[in-house]
């Protein structure tokens, strides 16, 4: 299975507007015309065709009694709430919910961190290491998702891959070269956080980075003759300036890696006992191995109106910090 | 160059930093490294315990074997027409989209900007079937414009929030002064708009690139003929019920890999660049 | 006003967009709709890695000579293959004929998905008996919707070489022969990376014959048409810890929870990475390393339970099917009739192929016809067992659920008691799920 949306395959951001510091407001022209509807008719009409009306659909779905009978016939009986009434009671449920809300915690965190620092390092350094650095991250980032994920399944694969070879190798954790990385559900975790972090840096780092180099060099100079130290820096001038392309990416990675899909399809399909089941996951299986799509439907309503309950506020502070420029 | 102005001795102090960066680029390179090592290995080399770190003698057989699959032309062509038209057709749509929302007032902007961002939570893999049905209400199955049109719309929320904030950058005093200067609406546009905006067009395109040209899950379910299929389609080939050709499935994502990093090289100068481009002191 | 300019050209945009769309389904129709003149093309859709080109075109030839029509043939990937097909048969226009994997069928069969081919049977099988492994799951309630294109099952290959320079010549007669034999080959070759015998924790195929050997089953359906999972019955027990031990025994910790493609054991095989294997035929290894030609042996698996016996193995392989909504039924029936006939089974099903024919009838005629290497796979065949005929079935494959519950016996994750329980509660749920 592929996509590759659910993974960190994004440009940077739109830093030049947001790492600005705020100044004078201005005012958009408003016109009381149709020429703002006429330009945002190509967007609405390929939106609404492709994901606007199947989201429509994706909901009334979740309320029938849709399986491939339905598929081939298309003779559709309703189910009222018959599906979320499945999905509430299933004792699935809670530990795919804290599975999921954990796993993508971490994802994003990792996530954030690593690039951050990426990013502070790569202000750093000279220019041709910045560009060795830069050219890393590009290479990672540019992988194809299912390709990437196959190669992982190489690195870990037990007696031929590299990476139990070169951990023997280092004497410190006996001989690795039969274990299996899919065996339990936390290494199993362990290997599609490297390898969605791996990819997803590439964008948080970058981002981080172009929004760094917009800090005006007046503010450190000011605060190396007042004496502050390296923390303090980064405490009152940096994180302050980086906050709305923090709120961005963070958003942004929140959202990807909530729904994160192929790298676990691939790599451990949801196992092993359901160790590594997403909400994702369960969705697809209930949708495409139980051939009730309107389960799967369900879980998938019930995943994107978690998801806005957890951005709602970000949501709301990116679109205003976007009106306010 | 450095942003922090404290560098008292900037060679002594670069020496913990520059080995953190070169061991940094080691990690990060590492998997790429050891795709394309294992894709030139002979067949024989690759299921070896004890893993060989240089290719050589480089053997092409995998890659022989990659290419000689049946579909590898057709479905190359197709997924470069896809492609290409996702990456023209978002672009544009997106920047009509992002010039209303920074340029014009109007109602429904707020709303507009947030259900395109909510439209990007849904999870792909449960839109399958409802696109699936969309796209056959609309007799657009089996058509390469459906598979357009469904990756441009996955990736036009990305596409029309990202330009928006390029858009923001830049200062409409610019093209009032350029217009109090006597400069046509098609001049401000070329001279001053698109130039500035041009990371950001870079920017989203690569996005769009990346999303169109891996799409498995879709490309699937949408195509039945094999003549309109994609190459993550082909990519799967390589795994049927009697075996799995790793050698050949390795050189095949390599291959599929290449047009993509060699897009990112060919423009990672004015994306960097692009995204520092802002850093223009105000 | 430049914003207005930029307005009619986005304007100018979404009209092309609406034109392509309505242009490209006219187009579309007008292909669908014009198979009726002149010769007629029967699309059919095979699966990679089944029949070989060569077996596929005499169907063709067949198929053509019969009834002037042509065919085109489209190979489709297993990944996914049942979302695949569900959705081209959902379409206006499917594909006429299909190859639907044995277990799959009933997915298709019991949704509406399949033309109902009853009043064809006695015709296409012409006095046949064909196997019930095959067209058992095809049929629903009394009506037939698919008929057998080929079988496979599976049967122990070992390297002759290898097994040789442990001092053993002739294949074994028992089971405890085999893990004596086994022994001997595991005490003669220490090397890293080697192991014995290959039995992946994840290859349920191979795990089922223990199950069925020691007298267990997978699932029952009691008068009402209810399922139930029997794998706690203790007959199954037994055979799951059977196998266990043989599985921790012989093949390598590595492989507790691997399946057979990853890492491929074809190749481990054909790069003597392991002496002997379970696997459907011997052609893969052939393939990756052509020398072993002449040097590889076969026998069908020594039954743990009853000496002399061999172990009763899973029957798999594929149908035919005409797709419900297919405007040209009667070429896909004679294409079935071309797939099934005798002349083709036995020139090309097994003379080329060597897969097991549809008949029990060909079992008997064509078994003179083979090689060495593939009796063993028609012996075992005797002794055949199917999957739950029924459409929720094909959940538990495409899940991985039953790979799942092999590799938590193997690696010790459960044992063998809570393994059986877990598992025949999904049984129960998913079998009897409508769908």
């Amino acid at each position: 299975m592929a996509t590759t949306t659910e993974s960190h395959t994004a440009p940077p951001a739109p830093t030049g507007a947001a790492a600005r510091p705020p100044r004078r407001a201005r005012r958009p022209r408003r016109h009381g015309h149709a020429l703002p509807y006429l330009l945002l008719l190509p967007a609405t009409a390929v939106l609404a065709l492709v994901l606007g009306y199947p989201l429509v659909r994706l909901v009334i779905i979740s309320f029938q009694d849709y399986g491939l009978r339905a598929l081939f016939t298309g003779v559709i009986t309703w189910a009222g709430l018959a599906n979320y009434q499945a999905v509430w009671q299933d004792p699935q449920l809670l530990p795919v919910l804290a599975r999921t809300g954990a796993f993508c915690a971490a994802l994003v965190a990792g996530t954030l961190v690593i690039g951050l620092l990426v990013a502070l390092m790569m202000a750093r350094l000279g220019p041709r290491m910045r560009t060795a650095v830069t050219l890393c991250l590009i290479t990672s980032w540019a992988m194809p998702p299912v390709a990437a994920t196959l190669v992982w399944q190489w690195l870990f694969q037990p007696v031929y891959g590299v990476v139990n070879w070169l951990l023997t190798q280092t004497g410190l954790f006996g001989d690795l070269t039969q274990h299996d990385w899919t065996t339990s559900a936390l290494s199993a975790f362990a290997i599609v956080w490297l390898l969605v972090v791996w990819q997803s840096v590439p964008f948080v780092a970058l981002t981080l980075y172009a929004g760094l180099s917009q800090i005006p060099r007046s503010y450190y100079e000011a605060a190396a003759i007042d004496g502050a130290g390296a923390w303090t820096v980064f405490r009152v001038i940096t994180l302050p300036f980086l906050r709305p392309i923090l709120v961005l990416v963070t958003i942004l990675s929140v959202i990807w890696d909530f729904n994160i899909f192929t790298q676990i399809w691939i790599l451990t399909q949801g196992g092993p006992g359901g160790g590594t089941t997403t909400l994702g996951i369960w969705s697809f299986t209930k949708a495409f191995s139980g051939n009730s799509f309107g389960q799967g439907a369900a879980i998938a309503v019930v995943s994107v109106l978690l998801l806005l309950v957890l951005t709602l506020y970000y949501v709301r502070r990116l679109v205003r910090s976007g009106e306010d420029l | 160059m450095t942003p922090f102005g404290a560098s008292g001795r900037p060679t002594l102090r670069r020496v913990p930093l520059n080995a953190a960066a070169a061991l940094f680029c080691l990690l990060w390179i590492f998997p790429v490294y050891w795709m394309v090592n294992t894709a030139f290995k002979p067949y024989g080399d690759i299921l070896s315990p004890a893993p060989q770190f240089l290719p050589f003698p480089l053997s092409f057989a995998n890659f022989a074997d990659a290419i000689g699959k049946p579909g590898f032309l057709t479905d190359l062509r197709n997924s470069l027409v896809v492609t290409a038209a996702v990456v023209v057709l978002a672009v544009v749509v997106a920047f009509f989209a992002a010039v209303a929302l920074t340029r014009l007032r109007f109602a429904g902007r707020r709303t507009f900007l947030i259900a395109v961002l909510v439209v990007q939570m849904v999870p792909l893999p449960a839109l399958v079937i409802p696109v699936f049905l969309s796209l056959k209400s609309a007799h657009l199955l089996d058509n390469l414009l459906a598979l357009v049109l469904t990756y441009a719309a996955i990736v036009l929320p990305f596409t029309i929030w990202t330009l928006r904030g390029f858009l923001h950058g830049i200062p409409v005093e610019l093209e009032e002064a350029a217009m109090v200067d006597g400069a046509g609406r098609m001049t401000i546009t070329r001279r001053i708009l698109l130039p500035l905006v041009m990371p950001g067009v870079i920017a989203t395109s690569v996005f769009a690139f990346i999303t169109a040209w891996n799409d498995y899950l879709f490309a699937n379910v949408l195509m039945k003929d094999q003549a309109h299929e994609t190459l993550p389609v082909w990519l799967v080939s390589f795994s049927t019920a009697t075996g799995t050709d790793y050698g050949g499935l390795i050189a095949a994502s390599t291959l599929s890999a290449l047009p993509v990093i060699v897009f990112f090289m060919l423009i990672q100068r004015r994306l960097v660049a692009g995204m520092t481009a802002g850093a223009v002191k105000d | 006003m430049r914003i207005r300019s930029l307005a009619a050209v986005s304007c100018a945009v979404s009209t092309a967009l609406l034109t392509a769309a309505c242009g490209s389904s006219s187009s579309s129709s007008a292909a669908t709709g014009g198979a009726s003149g002149g010769t007629r093309t029967l699309t059919v859709w095979m699966m990679d890695g089944d029949l070989s080109t060569q077996a596929t075109n005499a169907i063709n030839t067949a198929f053509e000579k019969a009834t002037g029509a042509r065919v085109k043939v489209q190979i489709q990937e297993w990944a996914n293959i049942n979302t695949r097909i569900s959705t081209a048969l959902a379409q206006d226009n499917p594909p006429d004929v299909l190859e639907i994997g044995n277990t799959d069928v009933p997915l298709f069969a019991a949704t509406g998905a399949l033309a109902d081919i009853t009043a064809q049977r006695s015709d296409l099988s012409a006095g046949q008996t064909w196997l019930p492994g095959l067209v058992g799951p095809a049929t629903v309630d009394g009506k037939v919707f698919a008929a057998p294109l080929f079988a496979g099952n599976r049967a122990v290959i070992y390297n002759k070489t290898v097994w040789a320079k442990a001092g053993i010549t002739a294949p074994p007669a028992s089971f405890a022969e085999f893990t004596q034999d086994l022994n001997k080959i595991k005490a003669n070759d220490t090397a890293p990376g080697f192991s014995a015998m290959n039995l992946p924790g994840r290859y349920w195929y191979a795990a089922l014959q223990f199950v069925w050997d020691a007298g267990g089953q997978l699932a029952t359906k009691d008068a009402g048409g209810k399922w139930t999972g029997q794998l706690e019955s203790p007959a199954a027990q037994q055979g799951l810890t059977a196998w266990k031990s043989f599985q921790n025994t012989y093949s390598s910790v590595a492989s507790r929870n691997t399946d057979n493609k990853t890492p491929d054991q074809a190749a481990m095989f054909a790069q003597g990475k392991t002496a002997t294997l379970v696997d459907t035929s011997i052609n893969t290894i052939l393939k990756d390393n052509p020398s072993l030609q002449g040097r590889l042996g076969t026998f069908a698996f020594p039954s743990v339970a009853t000496a002399g016996a061999t172990q009763p193995v899973f029957l798999g392989g594929s149908d035919l099917a005409v797709a419900a909504k297919s405007p040209n039924q009667q070429l896909a029936q004679a294409y079935l009739k071309a797939a099934t006939s005798q002349t083709v089974q036995t020139s090309a099903i097994v003379g080329t192929d060597h897969w097991t024919p549809v008949s029990t009838q060909l079992l008997d005629s064509t078994q003179s016809l083979l090689p060495p290497t593939s009796a063993a796979f028609f012996d075992a065949a005797k002794n055949s067992v199917g999957t739950p005929a029924t459409p929720g079935w094909a959940t538990i494959e495409s899940d991985l659920s039953i790979n799942q519950f092999f590799a938590d016996i193997a690696t010790g994750r459960k044992s063998v008691a809570q393994a059986a329980k877990d598992f025949d509660a999904h049984l129960d749920q998913a079998l009897n799920a409508a769908s």
